[in-house]
């Protein structure tokens, strides 16, 4: 059947679809071919039917059921941190640890320390001056130490959250050195 | 004395208290229907429709922040609903053959419309359900929501000429099925 070349074509005419350079053809064609029309009638209206799908009223139950499954749902994962949240924390933390626990100069170099611009009186400082192999670090420290020793600033660690009214506040007295 | 400070900030997403939570409950309540709507002519399955589009929706909420609100959300929902109810689809794989199509004997009382057109788009609606997944988004998206060729390619991830090979042979299979469930009637 000759029409069978311009079915895929009418079926697009039908619809708007059809690029405009093919157009002529096809409504020569229906011109003079009643089946041809009848099908291009038929796709037609099978498409405005199909239009009339989209203005049918939704049940306005279904649509508040989803509208109420979905906020119940965000606002739970709202409530509930992720587990990001939770990983940031547990990294957080463990840095603070790790800067709070850091090795510190070991008590010997605190005696070598109180030798300097002192006499060395007794045998038993002498002594301990001998034993530390790290005098000399030791000592440039304790230059420092009057110093050091007066309670620095706190350390003020915050985690600020998404809630601005929840705002976690550390405060860190750091310690004396050596102390 | 002051006290020196580290502010660690931690981020929990998605985050409530702010207008992101107004902005999409606004945009929901403009697009529930629309949304609803295409999944329930994708699936053919209220409930399942439900559920695709409450995912939807939820992952609209995820990526709310990272959409360009310029180019409206309107495409974006649309591809993300017809993925998601594909993939919805995949998962229950229900087909409808002619066969389990009942009858239409009586015809559905419609509050809008005569009861002979409300039985003609009762079989378009189980026509739809019969086509394949392809061909039902592109006919879904081009002739029941009215949107251009073009923005169909662009929901679809494909080309023009893809899209019109589909819709064109959705037509025809549609009109096929239509004429038969008519005839087998008659």
């Amino acid at each position: 059947m000759s029409c069978l070349k311009f079915v895929n074509d009418i079926a697009l005419y039908a619809g708007g679809d059809l690029p405009a350079g093919r157009i002529g053809r096809i409504e020569s064609h229906l011109a003079e071919c009643p089946d041809c029309r009848a099908l291009a009638e038929e796709l037609r209206a099978s498409r405005v039917l199909l239009g009339e799908l989209r203005d049918e009223p939704l049940e306005d139950a279904m649509v508040a059921h989803v509208r109420q499954r979905v906020m119940a749902e965000v606002r739970a994962a709202t409530r509930q941190p992720s587990r990001l949240y939770w990983k940031l924390a547990l990294a957080a933390t463990l840095a603070l640890l790790a800067v709070l626990m850091r090795p510190r100069p070991h008590p010997a170099k605190k005696v070598l320390a109180h030798s300097v611009g002192a006499p060395r009186a007794t045998a038993g400082s002498h002594a301990a001056q001998t034993v530390v192999p790290v005098a000399r670090k030791s000592r440039h420290r304790y230059h420092r130490a009057p110093a050091a020793a007066q309670p620095g600033p706190p350390l003020l660690v915050q985690f600020v959250t998404d809630d601005p009214n929840i705002v976690i506040y550390w405060l860190v007295n750091p310690k004396t050195q050596g102390g | 004395m002051e006290p020196q400070g580290i502010a660690l900030r931690m981020t929990a997403y998605p985050r409530e208290n702010s207008g992101e939570l107004a902005a999409f409950e606004r945009i929901m309540s403009q697009c529930e229907r629309r949304v609803l709507r295409v999944a329930l002519r994708l699936l053919s399955n209220p409930q399942d429709a439900q559920d695709a589009a409450q995912e939807v929706f939820l992952r609209l909420y995820k990526h709310l922040a990272h959409l360009d609100q310029t180019r409206g959300y309107e495409p974006w929902l649309y591809r993300v609903t017809v993925n998601v109810c594909r993939d919805t689809a995949r998962v229950r794989r229900r087909s409808v053959a002619l066969e389990d199509v009942p009858d239409l004997v009586a015809p559905q009382p419609d509050a809008y419309h005569d009861a002979a057109r409300a039985q003609q788009r009762e079989i378009i609606r189980r026509g739809l359900s019969c086509l394949g997944e392809k061909e039902r988004a592109a006919l879904v998206l081009r002739d029941v929501e009215g949107l251009s060729t073009r923005e169909v390619a662009g929901i679809l991830d494909s080309s023009e000429n893809t899209v019109r090979s589909q819709i064109c042979s959705a037509r025809l299979k549609l009109r096929d099925f239509t004429g038969r469930l008519l005839r087998r009637r008659s």
